[in-house]
């Protein structure tokens, strides 16, 4: 099972830390083509990996849910965003399939990295996937494109 | 609001009550049930089947444009909206009760009784399970049984939302941080009850389904009544959401759809009394 690590996102300056009153991590691009999974996120855990728990004392700080489209009904090119033909007079939505975006909100732990005067933070987002009707191998099922740490001061 | 908005052509008339599963009366989970009964005998586009492959399979997929975006309120709404009508097309009493899946403060993990007793006093429970349609079987390539299944708790699901959870995502101010943080909660709920529930193809043929969205529906119409006046985007407003004929504004009112939510309901005929002089 795939994890995603990425090691290091910039923080606030610590001196700032008052002032946060919420931090989300966004993750963008996420696919939802497959199975459905819990993409548990870990802060300054690196060695995470799945089976996890969700103990905030080894860094778990939330996590994100994708209900998942289980795979491809149609014919060939069906489920692909991107394909056929698109200008600006085409007011059909967007292709279904086309990744979205997940925020995990983690003030908490951001503030608590910025109290201890670190610079940087590192996040690593494991798949949790409950067996699907059927019994299918899963594969696997979780891709993101970006992450992004937000942060709201008052 | 125990009535709907007036128009110039009609007076106010009562709304029906969306009821708690948990604390239905009998004779109120006797007309649920024989509103579901009779919907799942029904082959055309009045029955259950119909309805429930509009969110999955058969293609198309009705929810493809409602998951990640800001149609997953609305949309859900108008769906529940449709469902319900064909429920009271066979029961006029019928309104579809909510799942209060919270935990915390002494509340379990479970489903609500009405939905997990496998049979009633005439037979098999139609809240229970379903069929699974034929050519949804079909175009899935026959992948799960034909009839739901659930595998509610399964410990690699992630936990049913906290009553805590929940009074968070109420606080969110603007429409798109709410919708995508309840999506998130939604989500879980469908991973815990796991089976059909737990994949976007077949989710809705579980009965379940409906009383968790009518929970969602629910936060939402709550969320509503704690920030009036925020709504979705103004581009999508007037959106339309297909396969209904309904765009998104058309489902900013539930008074005006005729519904709104209660806990529980009880209801006796006013009877005249002489008063003495």
């Amino acid at each position: 099972m795939t994890a995603y690590r990425i090691d290091r996102i910039d923080l606030p300056a610590a001196e700032l830390v008052d002032e946060v009153t919420r931090a989300d991590l966004v993750f963008y691009g996420v696919d939802h083509s497959g199975v459905s999974y819990e993409g548990q996120v870990y802060i300054d855990a690196s060695d995470a990996e799945p089976p996890t728990t969700r103990d905030p004392s080894r860094g778990y700080a939330g996590s994100f849910t994708v209900f998942g489209h289980a795979g491809c009904y149609g014919d060939d090119g069906h489920c692909l965003p991107g394909q056929g033909f698109r200008d600006e007079f085409d007011r059909r939505p967007r292709h279904p399939l086309t990744p979205f975006t997940r925020t995990v909100v983690v003030t908490d732990r951001v503030r608590s990295a910025m109290s201890s005067g670190a610079t940087q933070i590192s996040v690593t987002v494991v798949a949790s996937v409950p067996p699907p009707e059927g019994g299918e191998e899963p594969g696997e099922p979780m891709r993101i494109e970006s992450v992004r740490l937000l942060t709201y001061h008052g | 609001m125990a009535v709907g908005s007036p128009t110039a052509q009609a007076p106010a008339t009562p709304i029906g009550f969306r009821r708690d599963a948990a604390r239905l009366t009998p004779g109120q989970l006797a007309i649920i049930r024989r509103a579901f009964r009779a919907v799942q005998g029904l082959g055309d586009d009045r029955g259950y089947a119909h309805h429930s492959g509009i969110h999955g399979l058969p293609l198309p997929i009705g929810c493809d444009n409602a998951h990640g975006t800001e149609y997953f309120l609305p949309w859900h709404r108008a769906y529940l909206y449709f469902f319900e009508r064909a429920l009271r097309d066979r029961e006029p009493d019928a309104m579809l009760p909510w799942w209060d899946w919270r935990v915390g403060f002494g509340r379990p993990a479970e489903l609500p009784p009405p939905f997990a007793e496998p049979n009633d006093e005439l037979g098999p429970n139609p809240l229970f399970d379903a069929e699974v349609s034929p050519l949804a079987l079909q175009q899935g390539g026959n992948a799960v049984p034909p009839r739901t299944r659930r595998r509610a708790g399964h410990p690699a699901a992630p936990p049913l939302p906290s009553a805590a959870e929940v009074v968070d995502v109420l606080s969110i101010r603007d429409f798109t941080g709410f919708s995508e943080q309840i999506e998130g909660l939604h989500d879980r709920v469908h991973m815990w009850v796991g089976g059909h529930m737990g994949q976007i193809p077949y989710a809705a043929f579980d009965p379940i389904f409906w009383a968790h969205h009518c929970m969602i529906d629910r936060l939402w119409r709550v969320w509503q009544l704690e920030h009036p006046g925020a709504t979705p985007p103004a581009a999508i407003l007037d959106e339309a959401l297909p396969p209904f004929r309904m765009t998104v504004r058309q489902t900013l009112s539930v008074t005006e759809l005729g519904y709104d939510y209660a806990v529980s309901t009880a209801s006796a005929p006013a009877t005249p009394t002489p008063v003495p002089a």
